[in-house]
């Protein structure tokens, strides 16, 4: 299938057709061309979900972009990167990092402390994603917002990769990510590396990480 | 690191790297206030206002509104210019026209002409010559039949000004639309300029404009051809969106 095409580092050109609708962060296209129309959406099964995902914070307002064309999308001249999925992978990203992603793909809103109890809500806490994110499953494409664009770094069993919680924007693959605090008497009095709290990814898959400190 | 840049090794009406561009200057342009960050050589930069620029020069310049935020760069030298770090492009218009969004648009030669637009914010350049354009992120050419979302809008060259496309239809199509719309649950993209026709539609890599003064100035003048009670109305309507 046509996939997603990134026109430039800070534009990707998505096809829409019936049946392969599209999702996107409200006001982010920049333009089309044939016949495309954009509704707006609240991504959620029912009240419930709706409320799940106002508590949980993970309500980035969307759109559904709908009919026959090629739509261009790019938001705040943030670098993107194109992820696509294949059947029984999944995606863990931040909803507001998100910029568009195929309406076939499954979104839920992800407990943190599901995964590994405390310690899932530990890395949350410290990584500024707070207790919940959001996961991508299914066959398709989605499109992460990152300053500087994301970088894919392979992880195996056995290749542990350390990664600065500012600059973690998500993963794929069965991976546990794990905080790990190196606080001493350094950080104590304010003369620590400034790198004491970290990420610890490890499994099989890849994790994401953005050239930048900066969280938006 | 590259050796630092001389009179000699910069380059000739071109770009330094993406966010910076080197005018080698030989008489006069128009430039932008404000975006010049160096030179070599000897040069003026005046008003447009000012006496000493011929009234030849001047008469190129055809927007009264846009004339404070404008200066003429006179001389001979290399000259330098940026934009907040936006992309700059340059382009090369033969006998043509190209329509440029007024914040955009960052210097121009004075062989030519500048009009202003009817659509509001916007100025068109005719004629034969190089003019300089920044923009968020890399420009997207593309050609019609294509919808572009206002803010995203760059410009365009030689296909008819274009008209708006009202994407409500959602709203009409059953009761939840029209209780989302009457609410104030919009996708953001309900309005959009729709281009036909031949020519090319420049497109930003973002969504995010530059703040234009002219465009507010613009607007004001428009009111004056308001009647009493509809500046009345204009008022109340001003009143709530700022008690929002």
């Amino acid at each position: 299938m046509p996939g997603y095409v990134q026109v430039n580092s800070k534009v990707v050109q998505v096809p829409v057709a019936p049946g392969r609708e599209v999702l996107a962060r409200r006001g982010a296209m920049l333009a089309y061309t044939g016949q495309v129309t954009f509704r707006p959406v609240t991504a959620a099964q029912g009240i419930s979900g709706m409320l799940g995902r106002a508590v949980a914070g993970e309500t980035v307002k969307q759109m559904v972009a709908e009919g026959s064309g090629q739509v261009f999308y790019g938001h705040l001249g943030l670098h993107l990167t194109v992820i696509d999925l294949t059947p029984g992978e999944s995606l863990q990203v931040e909803a507001d990092r998100l910029l568009c992603h195929d309406a076939s793909l499954t979104s839920s809103v992800l407990f943190l402390g599901q995964q590994g109890g405390i310690r899932g809500a530990v890395r949350g806490a410290v990584s500024g994603q707070g207790l919940f994110t959001t996961q991508l499953a299914g066959d398709g494409s989605a499109v992460v917002l990152a300053h500087g664009g994301a970088i894919g770094l392979q992880v195996t069993p056995g290749r542990v990769v350390a990664v600065d919680p500012q600059a973690y924007v998500g993963h794929r693959g069965q991976l546990s990510v794990d905080v790990t605090a190196k606080v001493g008497w350094r950080e104590a009095v304010g003369r620590g590396s400034g790198e004491a709290i970290q990420l610890r990814v490890q499994g099989q898959g890849v994790v994401y990480v953005q050239a930048s400190e900066q969280k938006f | 690191m590259d050796a630092p840049l001389s009179p000699v090794t910069l380059p000739v009406d071109d770009n330094i790297n993406p966010y910076a561009f080197c005018v080698d200057l030989q008489g006069e342009w128009f430039l932008h206030k404000g975006k010049m960050i160096a030179y070599y050589g000897q040069m003026r930069f005046e008003a447009l206002t000012v006496a000493s620029v011929s009234a030849l020069v001047a008469a190129h310049f055809s927007s009264p509104l846009y004339a404070d935020d404008w200066v003429v760069a006179t001389g001979v030298g290399k000259l330098v210019l940026g934009d907040r770090g936006f992309d700059i492009n340059s382009y090369d218009l033969d006998d043509g026209n190209l329509t440029v969004r007024a914040a955009n648009l960052l210097a121009f030669e004075t062989r030519l002409e500048l009009l202003q637009s009817i659509v509001p914010g916007f100025l068109t350049l005719l004629g034969t010559g190089k003019f300089l354009a920044s923009s968020n992120g890399p420009v997207i050419f593309a050609e019609p039949p294509i919808r572009v979302d206002p803010e995203a809008l760059v410009g365009w060259a030689d296909c008819p000004s274009p008209s708006y496309h009202y994407d409500g239809h959602w709203m009409t199509q059953n009761l939840v639309g029209l209780l989302r719309g009457a609410i104030g649950i919009v996708s953001g993209e309900e309005r959009q300029f729709d281009f036909t026709g031949a020519g090319t539609v420049l497109i930003q890599s973002s969504e995010k404009t530059m703040a234009d003064p002219a465009a507010l100035r613009m607007m004001e003048q428009q009111i004056t051809a308001l009647s009493q009670a509809e500046k009345v109305h204009l008022h109340r309507f001003l009143g709530a969106q700022l008690t929002q």
